[in-house]
């Protein structure tokens, strides 16, 4: 494969043909934000903060699973990406009932850090019934507080595709999906064994470690 | 104008449990001609020239999607008829399944020897499980005639879940995972089921297939638009005296479809294409269908004087939001918040900044969610705000009167009613 020529914000780049917008920015150090992408495994784009403009395409492009073409024009960072991306910080935050003001490892949430390196501040959405469900600490590797979820499905991800285990997968559907072991049961012991890889890939601390007792 | 029948041109005087009455009226001359007389490339080019689009809504012409599939290198392709039915109002599917099923699987056979499947499948959608048996058995007797030799054609029930008319998400649900989307590219006709080249038709599309091999890509091209070539079979319902299946040459007006063939009286708005479609007021009667303009899925719902255009498109998004997939976030928690504010401004419990915020959602689920749904489910809500910006506004009045009311302030101030 050879390499292409594209413009991401005004920046002439060259990179190998194939390789994402995402992967092109990156190393041609302009960042752009994510929340679901794991480096290195086969992009999910589904929490599409990503986003970016490419001309000639009515609509915007997933900077993480779309490849680069000769010739892309790519604006990261105009006016319109930034209200885009801000709404979708907001109706993140605006779902997720997590007690962020009182947490004190909030400054490791990286959707509260995106929230406030974009200013969006408190969302002034509402949903008829946030995401609320109690903590489960049944496991004694995983702890789970489903309502700190942002549903970007690393930790799916990561379980079957990484550590080829397959205990989480996706249940439910539309505003009521939520990761899941099993049928919804409680994540066991039996089930889940100490691996741990999901926490390191938690974006909000949805899954963290238990105390140590 | 009175109605052009090409794809519906069978239905009704042949027999769709009896193939014999089907061939009886010409049925697979087109077939016979493509195999025995054309090279693939031959009938590639003569569906692209004859400027033929999908019929599903998004319009892209399907000669070239077929050369897409294949000029891909692969050791297998696959045909895939997207019968899941599901756009709200849109009922021309079944009305040719149930009358005229040999009219597809001709038009399939010639898409099979055009892109050199050997396997094809129809999605059938849950909903249409009386329809299972007939196409089974239609199959068959197209399989005894000898037609089915290039390529097998497998009926497969859907789940019933709107998403999977997404073609990306039918795929998933043929493979066995998910009824959700997946980010394009890669396209399906290079990368599609199971990773192989995938040519997606909707049913109405390879309908028109045999007409054009039989009367030649002029013929066909003569009739329509500029860009919108052929006739769109429309489904109409709602506020009218004669609902139905009518099919029209491309860029009819709306006015000769809702007003002079299914007799609507005391128009308000017509909404096109389904929950996820425009919704045109009256006084736009006389815009012409075709996909320079509005056309989606054909769906036309007709909404008379006593409809409230919030209550439809707060119905709209109830249905959207039930059948997102909820995979990406616009999508998932847009239509939750757009549901939390339609149900307040029902309760009247509505307020000036609504309108900003339905403004600012459908606009970022518009250009950034992940498939169709998403994006379209958008549309209702521009539409309505374009169109009846006023609804809104009265809505939100009787909020403030309401609220003035119930705590006794209406007589201190004229502020809240305005």
């Amino acid at each position: 494969m050879g390499n292409v020529n594209v413009n991401i914000d005004g920046r002439k780049i060259r990179v190998r043909e194939g390789s994402t917008i995402l992967e092109a920015a990156t190393a041609n150090g302009i960042t752009i934000p994510t929340l679901c992408h794991i480096k290195g495994q086969v992009p999910s784009g589904v929490c599409r903060v990503c986003v970016v403009e490419v001309e000639g395409s009515k609509t915007m492009m997933g900077a993480c699973h779309t490849p680069v073409a000769e010739g892309m024009v790519i604006h990261s960072k105009s006016p319109k990406v930034i209200a885009v991306r801000k709404v979708i910080v907001e109706l993140l935050l605006t779902a997720h009932t997590g007690d962020c003001v009182n947490d004190s490892n909030a400054e490791n949430c990286a959707l509260h850090n995106l929230a406030s390196d974009y200013e969006v501040g408190a969302p002034h959405f509402n949903v008829r019934n946030p995401r609320f469900y109690p903590a489960e600490e049944s496991n004694p590797y995983v702890k789970r507080d489903m309502s700190k979820c942002i549903l970007c499905r690393k930790c799916v991800k990561v379980c079957g595709e990484v550590v080829r285990k397959d205990v989480l997968s996706i249940g439910y559907r539309g505003f009521k999906s939520k990761v899941v072991s099993g049928f919804d049961e409680a994540l066991t012991a039996e089930a889940c064994r100490d691996c741990l890889k999901c926490i390191e890939h938690c974006p909000t601390g949805a899954l963290s470690a238990p105390a140590r007792v | 104008m009175a109605e052009k029948r090409i794809v519906l041109s069978k239905c009704g005087s042949i027999d769709p449990q009896d193939i014999g009455t089907y061939i009886a009226k010409g049925g697979f001359s087109a077939f016979i001609k493509a195999r025995d007389k054309m090279k693939p490339q031959a009938i590639i080019a003569e569906v692209k020239k004859s400027g033929l689009t999908g019929r599903g809504g998004a319009g892209f012409n399907t000669g070239l999607k077929w050369e897409l599939a294949r000029n891909a290198k692969a050791k297998a392709k696959y045909l895939l008829c997207n019968a899941d039915e599901g756009e709200v109002g849109t009922f021309k599917d079944k009305y040719i399944l149930s009358n005229d099923p040999f009219g597809l699987i001709e038009g399939m056979c010639i898409a099979g020897l055009a892109i050199g499947a050997q396997q094809a499948f129809i999605y059938l959608r849950n909903e249409y499980h009386f329809l299972y048996d007939p196409l089974v058995r239609a199959v068959g007797q197209v399989r005894e005639k000898g037609y089915l030799k290039h390529m097998d054609i497998q009926v497969f029930e859907g789940a019933g879940a709107y998403i999977c008319g997404e073609e990306s998400a039918l795929m998933n649900s043929i493979e066995g995972m998910r009824g959700e989307s997946r980010y394009k590219p890669p396209y399906p006709p290079t990368r599609g089921l199971w990773g192989l080249p995938t040519i997606i038709n909707n049913v109405e599309t390879l309908m028109n297939v045999p007409h054009i091999i039989n009367n030649g890509a002029a013929w066909f091209s003569a009739i329509g638009t500029g860009r919108s070539k052929g006739t769109k079979v429309f489904s109409v319902s709602g506020d009218v005296s004669r609902p139905g299946v009518y099919e029209l040459e491309m860029g009819s007006t709306l006015r000769e479809l809702v007003v002079g063939l299914a007799g609507a009286d005391d128009l308000k708005a017509v909404q096109i294409g389904g929950a996820t479609g425009n919704i045109l007021p009256a006084s736009m009667l006389n815009t012409p269908l075709s996909h320079e303009t509005y056309l989606g899925s054909g769906a036309v719902v007709a909404l008379n004087s006593g409809r409230d255009i919030i209550d439809v498109v707060q119905n709209d998004m109830h249905f959207l939001n039930d059948e997102s997939c909820g995979k990406c976030t616009p999508c998932r928690e847009g239509t939750e918040v757009m549901l939390e504010i339609f149900g307040r401004l029902a309760r009247g419990e509505g307020h000036e900044g609504d309108i900003n915020s339905l403004d600012a959602l459908a606009r970022t689920m518009a250009v950034s969610s992940l498939c169709g749904l998403g994006q379209a489910a958008a549309v209702p809500v521009l539409d309505s705000l374009r169109y009846f910006y006023n609804d809104y506004i009265d809505r939100i009045n009787q909020s403030h009167f309401l609220r003035s009311y119930l705590s006794g302030e209406l007589f201190k101030s004229e502020e809240g009613i305005r």
